[in-house]
């Protein structure tokens, strides 16, 4: 199991390497002058603008650029923002909690109504009942979630006030104030992730249950909660954790739209106000955060299925027996 | 000016016109009685975005962020409703004779939040801040060739050419003093945790979240009755990005009072304020939008080409589409109707929409062997058009391609990313320098500062002057330029202001859609939001730009 860890983990380097350096030159292809940016319309002299690029060494070569950033990277110096004056890390502890907390709301709302909710509608094929499901969730697939959390903020927050519009309240301070305000963003986040974790495993345990294990299972006459949550599940949720693998991804450029709508300090904002204003050094060591973190989850989700299935872990010493 | 007075008794001095206000201020607002005050409770404040950091010469203090300054540091400066500047934290502010020199005296016995006296040496101890290398005034700044003490409240800025609008800069970043202590004792955190002499001082700052205030009980001001400033415990700012959450979020009670640009939700606080929902403060200063043509790039660089243009525009429906109908008047000048620069002879020789005399000019330009696009005599002007990717925006640069085009003119639309576009219109690495990346720009233009400073920085010699976007001067403007640097007679001011307009109105270094209406909408237990005052009982400009000073502002219990 260690070796195959290791073995993984050194796949993720270049990986990690690739999209370091794609971020990079991307970067460097955008339009527009740092440096001017930083000076902004304050009249600022040719010399005064050459000092800047000098100092952010935006007049070295790209392949410099790139192994200076990556040399200080590889000792966890991200380096600092010349508008901001904060550090890259200072500034993604503070808005890591945040994000991270929207993530886990927002998946938990989404596995805790999606499994029942998909179990069911596997159970009860073809009723009423799963075609209402199928056609509610085809109907929120397609509901843009910014559109959800403007929709949301009228009707709950507005009309009813049961939560607040707009800002955020951290989980030291206040929890009730913290989950109360990170309800609204986290739903406009979970509720498309709902549909899509419905459908896949309603299709997988349809599957699932036409299975031999399954039909001996109802032949021992075992309870049918027992039959669908224990023999069924388990094998029906492995395309599940492969999309809440990618949904990592799909959430953290969810939260660049929820973050900016909710007014929420997280790093999906921090991401978008800093490309916006050519912050190329936050931006670099934001994306090559935000890659390190996508891969490591579906890191983890490959690891996550060797222990759900043995089939997996031993796959190798079976193919070469 | 009032500035030169010396004195705190708001007559205006020789510059204040016919003591008009600077922009028109249009407000439903609840009536508000100093007799009536309430003291205690906590304001939130909806703004529209964040500022990058809370150091003066760091930090962008664009109109969010001027809110937020204004409540943390105070003013050596202020800006009266007459348009002029008079004395805040400064008890006097006189040039000599020849404007070369501005000596300011402070007012005795203000302290810093962190008890560091405010005197001449914590402003010069600033200066030396404000003044280096990296800092976002050194531009304004670099006018000041000595900065002397003078006494222990007395110091003298020494400029290097007479400027009469000098003071104006002290209204803003240049003239926010900070703490000297405090910012030598961690200078490179000090924008994270400012300490200034304002009404309050810094309690937190979660980055895009919010910025935390409290009451500073040691206020140098007290109202007109002797109560002590500031009335609010709590001054808490967030920037709600997003205008649907922001105005969501007055509503719902989250924030009190929530600020605007947008001609749209000016109409919705209009719309809740006849309802009773809220109050609505508009304002329109010297500020409105247009298009700016680079004079120095073909075809747009002859004269007929942009006279057409201007001839083509039917104001009103660019308006209209702007949903400014109603709300924002058509712009013909740098300064509106309220302006005591206004100029009735300018407005009236503004080019109006006439079809035939924009073909008329048109052909004259086609049929030109010598045209400067280089193109065969008969073949129609092609135009670049850019618009950053704002739908409001984007509607607008349609309606000016229609409008282009229904006269023959080939125009292509670009859509240019906000920061791209800034970079263009100044073109640092053009070549030459500066002389743009751009042939035709959607653009705001003006500035409610003294016209000096507006249209020195917009039409000086554009090769020293980034902000010189359209690339456009003449002798008569840096003459006319020079008489505003160095006269204090408004009658020879205004001419000369007069006499630049009246030439834009031949010359179109671009053209004008409407001034830019801007507005703070605020719950209606909020008082006083428009009524700040300048010691000597001298009116404060409003909400010009929505932006205000705090510290007479309170809450209705």
């Amino acid at each position: 199991m260690l070796t195959l860890i290791g073995r993984k983990l050194i796949g993720l380097v270049p990986v990690l390497l690739a999209a370091s350096f794609l971020t990079f030159m991307l970067l460097s292809l955008l339009p527009g002058d740092p440096a001017l940016q930083i000076l902004g319309m304050s009249n600022p002299t040719p010399e005064q603008i050459e000092q800047v690029r000098e100092e952010l060494g935006l007049n070295d070569s790209l392949p410099v650029r790139y192994w200076n950033w990556l040399s200080d990277a590889a000792t966890g110096d991200l380096g600092s923002s010349f508008q901001t004056r904060q550090t890259v890390t200072a500034a993604i502890g503070e808005r890591l909690p945040v994000t991270a907390q929207l993530m886990v709301m927002s998946l938990s709302m989404a596995v805790v109504v999606s499994i029942p909710l998909g179990v069911a509608v596997a159970y009860k094929a073809g009723s009423l009942f799963d075609r209402g499901v199928t056609a509610v969730t085809f109907g929120l697939l397609s509901i843009p979630n910014f559109v959800l959390a403007l929709f949301l903020i009228i009707v709950f927050a507005v009309e009813l006030g049961w939560f607040p519009a707009t800002g955020w309240t951290r989980l030291s301070d206040s929890v009730p104030d913290s989950l109360r305000g990170a309800f609204l963003p986290s739903l406009s986040l979970a509720i498309g992730n709902v549909a899509v974790l419905t459908r896949l495993l309603r299709t997988d345990m349809i599957a699932t249950l036409q299975e031999d294990h399954v039909v001996m299972a109802k032949a021992k006459g075992l309870p049918t909660r027992q039959i669908l949550f224990r023999h069924a599940l388990r094998p029906s949720s492995f395309s599940l954790m492969t999309v809440l693998g990618l949904q990592v991804a799909a959430l953290l450029s969810g939260t660049v739209i929820i973050e900016q709508i909710f007014a929420l300090p997280g790093l999906g904002r921090l991401l978008l106000d800093r490309i916006t204003n050519r912050d190329y050094i936050m931006v670099q060591g934001l994306v090559l955060f935000l890659a390190t973190v996508y891969v490591f989850v579906n890191f983890a989700i490959d690891i996550l299925y060797s222990f759900l299935d043995p089939r997996i872990r031993h796959g190798k010493s079976r193919a070469t027996a | 000016m009032a500035a030169a007075c010396g004195d705190d008794s708001g007559d205006g001095g020789d510059g204040g016109g016919d003591g008009e206000g600077e922009g028109a201020i249009t407000s439903t607002t609840v009536e508000s009685d100093v007799d009536e005050v309430t003291t205690g409770g906590t304001v939130v404040v909806a703004l529209e975005a964040e500022t990058n950091n809370w150091q003066p010469g760091v930090g962008s203090f664009s109109n969010p962020g001027t809110n937020v300054a204004r409540a943390i540091y105070d003013t050596i400066a202020a800006r009266g409703a007459d348009g002029e500047i008079y004395p805040y934290l400064a008890e006097s502010i006189e040039p000599n004779e020849d404007l070369t020199e501005w000596t300011v005296t402070l007012r005795e016995g203000i302290e810093f939040h962190d008890g560091t006296p405010l005197n001449a040496a914590a402003v010069e101890r600033n200066f030396a801040v404000i003044s280096a290398d990296d800092s976002n005034l050194l531009g304004v700044l670099a006018q000041v060739e000595e900065f002397r003490v003078d006494d222990e409240l007395t110091y003298t800025y020494v400029l290097a050419e007479p400027n009469v609008a000098f003071p104006d800069y002290l209204t803003g970043a240049t003239g926010m003093p900070f703490s000297p202590d405090a910012y030598d004792a961690n200078p490179d955190g000090f924008g994270d945790e400012p300490v200034g002499a304002g009404p309050f001082q810094f309690v937190s700052w979660t980055r895009d979240n919010e910025i935390r205030l409290e009451k500073n009980p040691n206020y140098w001001r007290t109202d007109a009755n002797g109560n002590q400033l500031p009335y609010l415990d709590e001054l808490i700012f967030r920037p709600i990005p997003d205008e649907d959450s922001r105005f969501a979020s007055v509503e719902a009670g989250d924030a009190q009072v929530g600020q605007t640009l947008r001609q749209s939700f000016v109409r919705r606080a209009r719309e809740a304020a006849e309802n009773g929902n809220m109050q609505t403060f508009e304002a329109i200063g010297n500020n409105g939008g247009g298009a700016i043509f680079n004079t120095l790039r073909p075809p747009v660089d002859d004269v007929r080409v942009r006279q057409a243009m201007a001839h083509a525009i039917i104001q009103e429906d660019l308006i209209e589409i702007l949903g400014g109908t109603g709300i924002t008047p058509p712009q013909t000048q740098y300064f509106s109707p309220d302006s005591p620069w206004f100029s009735q002879e300018v407005a009236d020789a503004w080019p109006q929409h006439d079809p035939e005399r924009a073909q008329e000019l048109l052909n004259e330009y086609i049929n030109d062997p010598n045209r400067s696009d280089g193109k065969a005599v008969g073949e129609p002007v092609s135009v670049e058009f850019n618009t950053p990717p704002d739908p409001s925006l984007i509607l607008t640069s349609q309606g000016y391609e229609s409008m282009w085009r229904a006269v023959g003119i080939d125009v292509t639309l670009n859509s240019v990313e906000q920061a791209e576009h800034i970079q263009n219109a100044i073109g640092a690495d053009a070549d030459p320098p500066f002389s743009g990346n751009y042939m035709i720009n959607i653009w705001r233009m003006g500035a409610n500062e003294d016209p000096y400073i507006t249209l020195e920085a917009a039409f000086g010699p554009w090769e020293s002057e980034p902000t010189n976007f359209t690339n456009y001067t003449s002798d008569n403007v840096q003459e006319q330029l020079n008489v505003l640097a160095t006269s204090t007679e408004f009658e020879e001011r205004y001419a000369a202001v007069e006499s630049i307009m009246m030439e834009f109105t031949e010359q179109i270094p671009n053209t004008w859609t409407a001034g830019t209406a801007t507005a703070l909408y605020a719950d209606n237990a909020v008082r006083n939001l428009a009524g700040w005052t300048i010691p000597g009982d001298v009116q404060g400009d409003g909400v010009m730009n929505s932006t205000v000073y705090w510290s007479e502002v309170w809450l209705e219990e």
